[in-house]
C-alpha cells in the first residue's frame, strides 16, 4: 500500500514536470504568434521584404539540402559498407560540425572563402561566397550536412548487404545494385534526412550571418530578417518572420515524425 | 561442371582454406557443416560476391575466378529470402530479366512460367512483407531460376522455416531439380536434409572440406572424428516401415525397430548413441526396443566410450556410455550385452 502510494507520488511529480515544460514551450510560441494582430500579420507577410526573405530562405534551403543529399549518399555509403584506412577518424571528423558553434563555423567559412587563394580562385571563377546568397547556401550546407550524413549512414547500415549481393547475381553491376535496390530501400531515411536538413537550413542564422552578412533585400533570409527588424524596432515584420519560421518548423516536425520518426538521428 | 581448385578466402570471422571440389552437371550437391564452418562464404565466393584470395574456380572449363557475379550466371538464394520489399512478387521474380533488358512481354511470360513451377501464381501482386516464410522462399527460388542459371546456390534455404513447411519445400526442391536439371549446391547444417536431397555431399569444418562422397559413404564411414561427431553417426539404418497398433515397426535387415514416428514405406532411421541403454542382463522396462548382441569394439573417446554392439545385422549399433559405467560394468570386447531404447528415441525420416 505504502509502495503504491509512493509510486503514484513519483508519477504525479514527474507528470507535473512534463506538463510544466510543455506549457512553457506553448506559452512561448503563443507569445510570438499573438504579439501582433492578424491584419497586421497579413500585411507584413505580404510586404516586399518578407516575401523576399521567404523566397530566399526556401531556395537556399532547397539548394543546400540537395547538396547535402548529393554528397552524403556516397560518403555515408562508403562509411556504412567499406573498411578503409583512417575510417574512424573520418567518421569523427564528419560528425564534428554538429558540435561546432555555427558562429565558429561561419568564421571558418569566411576565412576559407574570403582570404585564402582557394577562395579567391573561386571568386575569380565567378563563385563569390562572401556576402552573397551563395554564402548562405554553403553555410547551411556545412552546418547541416552531418545530420543528412548520419541519417543516411544509419539507413545504409541497416540494409543487409545481401540484398545487393543477390541483385548482382541477378545481372546488376555494383552501381546498378545500389541504384535499383539499396536506394529504394533507403527511401524513408532519405525523406527524413531531407526534411530535417531542409528545415534546419531554413532556420540557419549564425554561420550564414558570418559568411553572407545581413544585408536587407540581398542576403535577408527569414532568420536574418527577424534579426534585422528586431534591431531597428520593426516589430510587425519581425513577428511575421518569426511566425513563418514557427509554422515551417511545426510542419516539418510533423512530417518527420509521421514518415521518418523511426530513423535514429543520433 | 564446376571445379574449385585450392580456394582460399579470409574474411576475419569466416574463412575458407584450400577448398577443392568438383561438382558435375545436373548434380544435387550438399555441403554440410556446423555454424561458422565457412559454408556461406564458400557459396558467396562461388557466386563472385567475394573475390578469392587464392585458388581458381572453373565453370564449364571457363575460369570465372575474376569475373563479376553478373557475368557468371550463378543464382543465389539466402536463408532469409532477401526479397526486395519495395517490389511486388511479380517484379521480384522478373528483376533479373529486367537487368538483361528482356522485353516486357517476354518477362511476363517467363514470370508466369516460374510462378507456376514454384506454385506462387496467386501471389504475384502481393508485396513480400505480407507473405509467409515458405511463400517468400519459393519466390526467392523462382527469382533465381528465371535466369536459367548454370548453377543454383542455396544457403540453408529451409532453416528459417517450420518443420512442416520445410518438409514440403524440400520435396519441391527435389521436383524442381528433376524438372530443370539445374546443378544445385545446397548448404545445410541438417544431416537429414543432406541425406534426403544430395546425390553427393561435402562435409565442411573450420573453413576446410573434411570429406566428400555420397551421403551413404559419408554417414557410414566418416573420415574424421569431426565428421563422425557432427553427423551423430553410429546408428543410421534404412528399412521398410509399417504401422501397427500405434507404432511404426521398421524392418531393418530382419530385426524390427519400434518408433513413435508414424511414417510408413521406405524410410531412414537414426538413433542417438546416447539414447541407448546397455546392460549385461536382459532388463524389463517400458522401452519398446531391446536386442541381444555382443560387443564388437570399444572406442575410448575421452569422458565417454563408444561401444559397437553387433546384434546380427549389417552394421553394429553404437552406444555411448560414461567411463564410470564402463568400469563398473566390466565390459569387454566379445562380451554378451543387451541394448535397450525407447520407441521415441527412434527417429524416422
Amino acid at each position: 500500500m505504502l509502495k503504491k502510494l509512493k509510486q503514484s507520488k513519483t508519477k504525479i511529480i514527474t507528470v507535473l514536470f512534463s506538463l510544466l515544460l510543455a506549457s512553457f514551450i506553448l506559452v512561448l510560441i503563443t507569445c510570438v504568434v499573438t504579439h501582433t494582430t492578424l491584419p497586421a500579420l497579413i500585411t507584413s507577410i505580404a510586404s516586399e521584404e518578407i516575401q523576399f526573405a521567404i523566397k530566399l530562405s526556401l531556395t537556399t534551403a532547397v539548394v543546400s539540402t540537395v547538396l547535402c543529399i548529393g554528397i552524403s549518399i556516397p560518403a555515408a555509403y562508403a562509411l556504412a559498407r567499406y573498411d578503409f584506412f583512417g575510417k574512424s577518424v573520418v567518421n569523427t571528423i564528419l560528425d564534428a560540425p554538429l558540435a561546432l558553434p555555427p558562429l565558429v563555423a561561419g568564421v571558418g567559412l569566411l576565412i576559407l572563402f574570403g582570404t585564402t587563394s582557394f577562395g579567391r580562385g573561386l571568386a575569380d571563377a565567378g563563385l563569390v561566397f562572401v556576402f552573397t546568397p551563395l554564402g548562405i547556401i554553403i553555410a547551411q550546407f556545412f552546418v547541416n550536412v552531418p545530420f543528412m550524413f548520419r541519417i543516411l549512414r544509419g539507413t545504409f547500415q541497416s540494409i543487409n548487404p545481401r540484398y545487393e549481393h543477390v541483385a548482382e547475381t541477378l545481372g546488376c553491376t555494383e552501381a546498378q545494385a545500389f541504384w535499383r535496390v539499396t536506394l529504394p530501400m533507403s527511401k524513408n531515411g532519405l525523406l527524413a534526412g531531407s526534411i530535417i536538413t531542409w528545415s534546419k537550413g531554413i532556420g540557419e542564422f549564425g554561420a550564414a550571418l558570418m559568411v553572407a552578412g545581413a544585408t536587407r533585400m540581398k542576403t535577408e533570409t527569414l532568420p536574418i530578417s527577424l534579426f534585422l527588424n528586431m534591431s531597428c524596432g520593426e516589430l510587425d515584420l519581425a513577428i511575421a518572420a518569426a511566425t513563418i519560421l514557427i509554422t515551417i518548423s511545426l510542419i516539418s516536425l510533423f512530417v518527420f515524425e509521421r514518415y521518418g520518426g523511426f530513423t535514429r538521428v543520433f | 561442371m564446376i571445379r574449385i581448385e585450392n580456394l582460399s578466402k579470409d574474411l576475419g570471422e569466416f574463412f575458407l582454406r584450400d577448398v577443392s571440389l568438383e561438382i558435375n552437371d545436373g548434380e544435387y550437391f550438399m555441403v554440410l557443416g556446423p555454424t561458422g564452418a565457412g559454408k556461406t562464404i564458400l557459396l558467396e565466393t562461388i557466386a563472385g560476391i567475394y573475390r578469392a584470395d587464392s585458388g581458381r574456380i572453373f565453370l564449364d572449363e571457363q575460369d570465372i575466378t575474376d569475373i563479376p557475379p553478373r557475368e557468371r550466371n550463378i543464382g543465389m538464394v539466402y536463408q532469409d529470402y532477401t526479397l526486395f520489399p519495395f517490389l511486388t512478387v511479380e517484379e521480384n521474380i522478373g528483376f533479373g530479366l529486367k537487368s538483361r533488358k528482356v522485353s516486357k512481354r517476354e518477362i511476363k511470360r517467363r514470370v508466369d512460367e516460374l510462378a507456376n513451377l514454384m506454385d506462387v501464381s496467386h501471389l504475384l501482386h502481393r508485396y513480400p512483407g505480407t507473405l509467409s516464410g515458405g511463400e517468400q522462399q519459393r519466390i526467392a527460388i523462382a527469382r533465381a531460376l528465371i535466369m536459367e542459371p548454370k548453377v543454383l546456390l542455396l544457403d540453408e534455404p529451409l532453416s528459417a522455416l517450420d518443420t512442416q513447411t520445410a518438409e514440403r519445400l524440400r520435396q519441391e526442391l527435389k521436383n524442381v531439380h528433376s524438372i530443370t536439371n539445374t546443378t544445385i549446391i545446397h548448404v545445410t547444417h541438417s544431416f537429414e536434409e543432406a541425406f534426403l536431397l544430395g546425390s553427393r555431399m561435402a562435409v565442411m569444418d573450420k573453413g576446410e572440406i573434411v570429406q566428400v562422397g555420397t551421403p551413404n559413404e559419408v554417414f557410414r564411414k566418416p573420415e574424421s572424428e569431426f565428421a563422425a561427431e557432427f553427423l551423430g553417426v553410429g546408428n543410421l539404418f534404412q528399412g521398410e516401415s509399417s504401422i501397427r497398433a500405434g507404432f511404426a515397426l521398421i524392418n531393418v535387415d530382419g530385426i524390427n525397430l519400434a518408433s513413435t514416428t508414424l511414417k510408413s514405406g521406405n524410410v531412414h532411421v537414426s538413433i542417438r548413441p546416447e539414447d541407448i541403454l546397455v546392460s549385461t542382463e536382459k532388463i524389463v522396462s517400458s522401452a519398446r526396443n531391446s536386442f541381444k548382441g555382443k560387443i564388437a569394439s570399444i572406442v575410448d573417446a575421452g569422458t565417454i566410450l563408444k561401444i559397437a554392439v553387433d546384434v546380427g545385422i549389417d552394421v553394429p549399433f553404437v552406444v555411448a556410455i560414461t567411463k564410470q559405467s564402463f568400469d563398473d560394468m566390466n565390459l569387454k570386447t566379445g562380451g554378451k550385452v543387451y541394448i535397450t531404447f525407447k520407441a521415441s528415441a527412434v527417429h524416422v525420416f
